[in-house]
């Protein structure tokens, strides 16, 4: 069988991650991608060549009118995702959605809501659930092997380097927010995915009247752990993520998807590889694999997005999970003051304090 | 914008400071053209407008640059474009009407400070053995002809190595000497002609205040001579780190190394043809792949006895003799550096904790990039 799928947001990310893993499952036979919808006519003719079977749309509803896909993956400005997954619902289609899942809570409610009113799978694109070491770690954690009073550290920073095509990801107008939404997303997921649901106790950042946040300083509340996340747009981070308990640590580092390092009870550290695997197709029963890069996390989790519209398998992340990140990004904000930055003078972390953006609202 | 001051570059190390300190003291006159929507990223929390201008493209300048009475050219990229940029930009701001072209060189030019009497315009050292001194060269060659021609006043500012938060002169040695790698040339007496990023920064806004700038060359460096062992030294303190534990290796020739090797390596256009259309994922697939094979995917030594990876670069900058003098400008433009060496150590410091720097924890990942 092979199942019908579109594209709505031809842009950098589909462009970059979208793209190979669908060829790859073209090329398999497990879809055809039908249509492809992107207002830029350019944007579609770049990927279209690598996809003869699809027909170009410049908004969704004229896509719709011809086709009705399996599933629709939306990959356009995350203050769309709401009007394009409804859209979707509406038309029958089930939803793969790109990450942030929406620009706001009523947005994301909206697309649960929808979803569930159409019986359709909403997944949203959180990649890293798709990591083998989340699977070693989690498996560690629910052994016990960190025992209690958990606390952790994760950092993620670095000069930005996605190759974007507009200023609409900076303005604090047409994207929310700035890296907490960008890596937040990400990294938070990651931590409930480990940890449970997320409450932020704490938020600090270094928006500046009318900027976004390229740096903030996260204090997070979990069921079994509590710790801090700092992110970074602009410095480069000591990155990585560490986790101690009372009877060992473990840290993941960013270069390496496949394993762990832990130590327990004090003793030297060791590389714990990880065995997860992955369906690589629709059979059941069928083959399985191991990503070891990025853009492989997102074939399987493509995957994983088809086989819960064919067999009602469980997606790696569902609507509620997404709709429980926006909440606590929204918790962040929220609650914002102004972040020291060890490097600017007294006057000048004075006026970036009198001037930090929470203060306009 | 009549009178604003344009910063080419200002996606940049010091540009993205440059853009920080003045906002953080007012100023509404500066901006900021970058060559690509994501260098706006780094300074995003400013909520500055930011204008597009690639400086391979002279008509795009063009257009950034109208209104702008200054041009601050503190673009970086890869050494074999120094040469035409420059030309680019200096044609772009005479047709934009600019009165002020401030250029950023660098003391590299000069291979290292031989002699106390330097002159600020002596010539470059156009047969250096770094491709990156050699086309600074031939650019401040174009400027100093184009100043005979006298269409626009260009200052040519000459800094050493620029240090303070963000620096790779920081990271560098910071993260060498957690690793135990640090090493100094000779009893590391040769002199680290370092200005404080802040510094610089002030220095260019001299330029831009002064009535009548003159066109030149103008050195400009940190008020205090410090030698690398001082440098090494102070860092190792404010790190915690033994300062016995920095290596020393022979001054009397440089002796290709490994680290000497793989940046030969990275010179080549393979690797650079490479380094420019893999995706950072199959880079860092291939990274893993590689480390998996020789066994190195564990952390960074942190006993304090990983071997030192010589690189030619360091160990010629290390050799160097002399001060870069910077009476010249301080004359012509009355500049005091606001920031001491001492200040400066501070906030590096203070910069490295903030990233998660510290010595019992995952240096190795410093900078690193993770997945999007």
């Amino acid at each position: 069988m092979t199942l019908q799928l579109m594209a709505v947001g031809c842009g950098t990310v589909f462009d970059q991650y979208y793209k190979c893993a669908l060829k790859k499952l073209e090329s398999r036979g497990i879809v055809r991608v039908v249509a492809l919808v992107d207002p830029n006519p350019g944007r579609i003719a770049a990927i279209a060549k690598d996809f003869p079977s699809a027909r170009a749309f410049t908004t969704p509803a004229d896509a719709y009118a011809l086709t009705t896909p399996d599933l629709t993956i939306i990959a356009s400005p995350p203050n769309w995702h709401a009007e394009h997954a409804i859209a979707a619902f509406d038309a029958g289609s089930h939803v793969l959605c790109e990450k942030p899942m929406a620009a706001s809570i009523d947005d994301a409610e909206r697309m649960v809501a929808a979803a569930r009113s159409a019986r359709r799978v909403l997944a949203v694109g959180m990649t890293r659930r798709m990591y083998p070491c989340l699977a070693e770690a989690r498996a560690l954690l629910a052994s016990g092997a960190l025992g209690d009073d958990l606390s952790f550290v994760y950092r993620e920073g670095g000069v930005y380097g996605w190759p974007v095509s507009t200023d609409f990801p900076f303005r604090r107008a047409t994207a929310g927010g700035g890296v907490l939404i960008d890596k937040g997303t990400h990294v938070l997921d990651f931590l409930a995915a480990l940890l449970g649901r997320p409450t932020a106790a704490t938020y600090a950042d270094d928006g500046y009247t009318d900027g976004v946040e390229t740096n903030c300083q996260i204090g997070v509340e979990f069921p079994r752990a509590s710790g801090t996340v700092q992110l970074s747009w602009s410095q480069p981070l000591v990155n990585g993520f560490h986790i101690a308990g009372s009877a060992g640590e473990l840290t993941l580092h960013p270069w390496r998807l496949d394993a762990v390092r832990l130590r327990q009870n004090g003793g030297a550290w060791e590389t714990r590889v990880s065995a997860a695997t992955w369906p690589s197709d629709l059979r059941m029963g069928g083959k399985r694999g191991t990503p070891w890069t990025y853009e492989e996390c997102v074939y399987y989790q493509i995957v994983q997005s088809l086989r819960a519209v064919v067999h009602g398998e469980q997606v790696p992340v569902t609507g509620e999970d997404g709709l429980a990140i926006v909440h606590a990004i929204d918790a962040c904000y929220r609650q914002a003051k102004p972040l020291r930055l060890a490097w600017l003078s007294e006057a000048e972390q004075a006026r970036a304090d009198s001037h930090h953006w929470s203060r306009r609202q | 914008m009549s009178g604003a001051i344009a910063v080419l570059g200002a996606g940049g190390f010091v540009g993205a400071r440059l853009l920080e300190m003045s906002v953080l003291a007012g100023r509404t006159d500066i901006v900021p053209i970058v060559r690509a929507f994501r260098s706006v990223a780094r300074v995003a929390n400013l909520g500055m407008s930011h204008r597009l201008g690639d400086a391979s493209q002279p008509e795009s300048l063009e257009r950034a640059l109208a209104g702008c009475e200054v041009v601050v050219n503190l673009t970086t990229g890869d050494p074999a474009d120094i040469l035409r940029t420059t030309q680019n930009i200096y044609h772009a701001a005479v047709a934009s009407g600019a009165r002020l072209l401030i250029h950023l060189s660098s003391a590299t030019v000069y291979g290292q400070v031989e002699q106390p009497g330097l002159a600020d315009d002596a010539p470059p050292q156009l047969d250096h053995w770094m491709p990156y001194a050699r086309e600074k060269g031939l650019a401040e060659n174009f400027l100093r002809d184009r100043m005979a021609e006298g269409q626009i006043t260009i200052v040519v500012l000459r800094p050493g190595l620029i240090w303070g938060p963000r620096s790779p002169w920081v990271i560098r040695p910071a993260v060498e000497l957690v690793g135990g790698s640090a090493y100094l040339v000779g009893d590391g007496g040769g002199i680290c002609n370092l200005i404080y990023v802040d510094n610089l920064i002030r220095s260019i806004d001299a330029v831009v205040a002064h009535p009548q700038p003159v066109s030149g060359f103008y050195n400009v460096a940190d008020d205090e001579t410090t030698t690398w062992r001082e440098y090494y030294a102070a860092l190792a303190t404010g790190l915690g780190v033994d300062a016995a534990t920095v290596h020393t290796v022979p001054a009397d020739r440089y002796r290709t190394g490994l680290g000497g090797l793989a940046e030969e390596l990275k010179k080549l256009p393979p690797y650079q043809w490479l380094k420019y259309r893999l995706s950072p994922e199959t880079k860092s697939a291939i990274k893993l792949r590689l480390r998996l094979a020789f066994g190195r995917d564990r952390p960074a030594q942190t006993d304090g006895n990983a071997s030192p990876d010589v690189t030619r670069d360091m160990w010629h900058l290390q050799t160097t003799r002399c001060p870069l003098p910077t009476s010249k400008f301080r004359a012509t433009f009355g500049h005091r550096n606001p920031s001491s060496f001492a200040s400066g150590l501070a906030a590096s410091l203070a910069w490295l904790r903030f990233t998660g720097f510290d010595q019992n924890n995952l240096q190795d990942n410093h900078g690193r990039r993770g997945a999007p």
